[in-house]
């Protein structure tokens, strides 16, 4: 019994030994099992194969620093390592061979693997597409290459188209010197510095158009010569003049002293412009109508308004004729009133009120060349700055009728009317806006009222007020019937 | 010499100062105006949008703005507006260093 008993108990132990031990013994044998393989090989060596698995797994990337791992490693232990180290490579096949297993792994091929050892520790990596880089390949961008070009080209047509435009200016006033020098006190004013003095040489108001202020001399306040040159400074112009031909302009605006005209409203120019210019013109389109043309044999393309034909004939002189036959393409308009006001601007719709006037005489010429200008063009512009001076002179001297005289006069007597009754029929629209409004608001004021008392009172005297009106309005109409 | 003094029509004592034109008045070539606005917009489209074709209209418009200016004009908002577009392609070209493709493509 007792032997039974003491046997029963030495099997119990040994069981639960058994028990216990296989649980610890679970990783070991797991550990074991993994590194099965590894069993020929010394603890070192199996140490540096899971190492070496560690690396492969942890960093994939660089094959070579584990490969190094591998072989510092490998160089430390004996001989049986340096002969693991190749057996290690060799056996590299066989550690990972269950990796290459087919049935194990889907989708994987076994003869696409790369051969040797670096390369198939690493995993197959797919490289991005690396961006064209700035370093490398200049011919991809060509657009901007392009697009630099042509701001270069711009600024280079910029500068010579400046330089052109200025070199014309220049010859313009180089051949007209003399004869403004003939004709005026001063030559050349900005109109800033504190004394007159004549600074003799262009404003530039901009890359293309030049003025020149010049004063000083009998009948007339002052003479403002433009030069409005083609913009060849800007690309996109200096293109579209080569699809649609244009010429540079020379304007003439010559102001008179209020005394020294008579009252009379006179234009002839290019048919073309004509049109245009009796829109823009307010004293054109109110004063003048149109005359034949033929009556003193001018040429065909010209249009002619005149308000008083007995001004036109003396303006219109066989010389002038004679200029206007010669200079028939380069004259565009010729334009003497007393009425002048400049083109009435687009904005202002409302004629109320009378725009400031000026007795002046504008003349326009086109340059000849039609853009291809060249100086000696310029020059041969002399001969029509002489015309100008001759009707400077001519409409100074011009003294009309009486009967002319009054018809003038009652013209822009007219004219004036017309403006007072236009701003009148304003001011009343405006005073009866704010009749309205002024009894918009008291009504709203008293509906806003909760004192029904105020408002009774408000109503009743409205009505009475009203009414009031309202008698009166018969009254007025009684005394007139009678 | 009595001859030219008669025939003489300049009178120094009847001078008039020069009354520069009115310079807030439109009327005259609202070009430069134009383009400086269309300008600033494409700028402002280039750099919110990283459009680059945006930026280079932009440095275009700036430089036909300059190119139609007026003497009497102030400086300043040319050199703004060209500084601003040729910012607006520094911007979209640090962005993306890509090069611009063409619509075609």
């Amino acid at each position: 019994m007792k032997l039974t008993l003491a046997l029963s108990l030495v099997l119990l132990v040994f069981l639960c030994q058994n028990v216990g031990g296989k649980k610890s013994h679970k990783p070991a044998d797991l550990d074991d099992n993994e590194f099965a393989e590894f069993e020929d090989f010394d603890d070192e060596g199996v140490l540096s194969s899971a190492e070496q698995e560690a690396t492969v797994e942890e960093e994939a990337d660089f094959p070579s620093e584990s490969d190094d791992i591998v072989k510092t490693q490998a160089k430390k232990d004996d001989d049986n390592e340096e002969e693991e180290d190749e057996g290690v490579v060799e056996n590299d096949d066989d550690e990972f061979e269950h990796f290459t297993d087919e049935d194990e792994f889907e989708g994987f091929d076994k003869e696409s693997r790369p051969g040797k050892g670096k390369s198939h520790e690493v995993p197959d990596l797919k490289i991005a597409k690396v961006p064209i880089h700035l370093r490398t390949n200049w011919d991809s961008f060509y657009l901007e290459m392009l697009m630099l070009a042509g701001l270069g080209v711009y600024f280079l047509n910029f500068l010579a188209g400046k330089t052109k435009n200025g070199k014309l200016a220049q010859a313009w006033m180089s051949s007209h010197r003399s004869i403004l020098e003939e004709n005026f006190a001063i030559i050349g004013d900005d109109g800033l510095s504190k004394e007159a003095k004549g600074t003799g040489v262009f404003n530039k108001e901009s890359e293309n158009v030049y003025t020149l202020w010049c004063s000083g001399r009998t009948c007339v306040e002052g003479m403002l010569v433009e030069l409005r040159l083609l913009k060849r400074q800007d690309l996109i112009n200096v293109m579209t003049t080569i699809m649609k031909p244009a010429s540079d302009q020379i304007i003439v605006k010559v102001t008179m002293d209020a005394s020294s005209m008579d009252k009379f409203c006179f234009c002839i120019g290019q048919k073309k412009v004509m049109a245009k210019l009796l829109k823009e013109q307010p004293d054109l389109g109110q004063f003048t109508e149109k005359k034949a043309v033929e009556n003193y044999n001018l040429p065909e393309s010209f249009q002619l308004q005149s308000e008083i034909g007995e001004a036109t004939s003396i303006v219109l002189d066989k010389k002038v004729c004679a200029y206007l036959e010669k200079y028939e393409q380069q004259i565009e308009y010729i334009h003497i009133s007393d009425q002048y006001s400049g083109a009435k601007s687009q904005y202002d719709e409302n004629q109320s009120k009378m725009p400031d006037v000026r007795p002046s005489l504008v003349f326009c010429f086109n340059v000849p060349g039609k853009g291809k200008t060249k100086t000696s063009d310029v020059d041969g512009m002399l001969p029509l700055m002489k015309l100008v001076f001759y009707c400077v002179d001519k409409v100074g001297r011009l003294a009309l009728s009486k009967e002319k005289r009054l018809k003038a006069e009652k013209n822009r007597a007219k004219a004036a009317e017309g403006y007072l009754k236009a701003a009148h029929s304003q001011l009343q629209e405006a005073a009866q806006l704010r009749r309205e409004e002024k009894r918009r608001l008291a009504k709203e004021k008293i509906m806003n009222e909760e004192d029904p008392e105020k408002a009774r009172k408000w109503e009743e005297r409205e009505s009475k007020r009203d009414m009031k009106k309202k008698q009166a309005k018969t009254k007025m109409m009684k005394v007139k019937g009678m | 010499m009595s001859t030219a003094a008669i025939n003489d029509v300049k009178r120094p004592n009847k001078i008039h100062r020069y009354k520069p034109k009115d310079s807030s008045a439109p009327g005259d070539d609202p070009t430069p105006d134009y383009m400086n606005l269309l300008g600033m917009i494409f700028s402002m489209c280039g750099l919110m949008m990283k459009l680059k074709w945006c930026a280079w209209c932009a440095v275009y418009c700036s430089f036909i703005s300059f190119a139609n200016s007026r003497a009497s004009e102030d400086t300043k908002q040319t050199l703004s507006s060209f500084m601003l577009s040729i910012s607006a392609v520094v911007m979209s070209y640090l962005q993306n260093p890509q090069p611009m493709t063409p619509p075609w493509q």
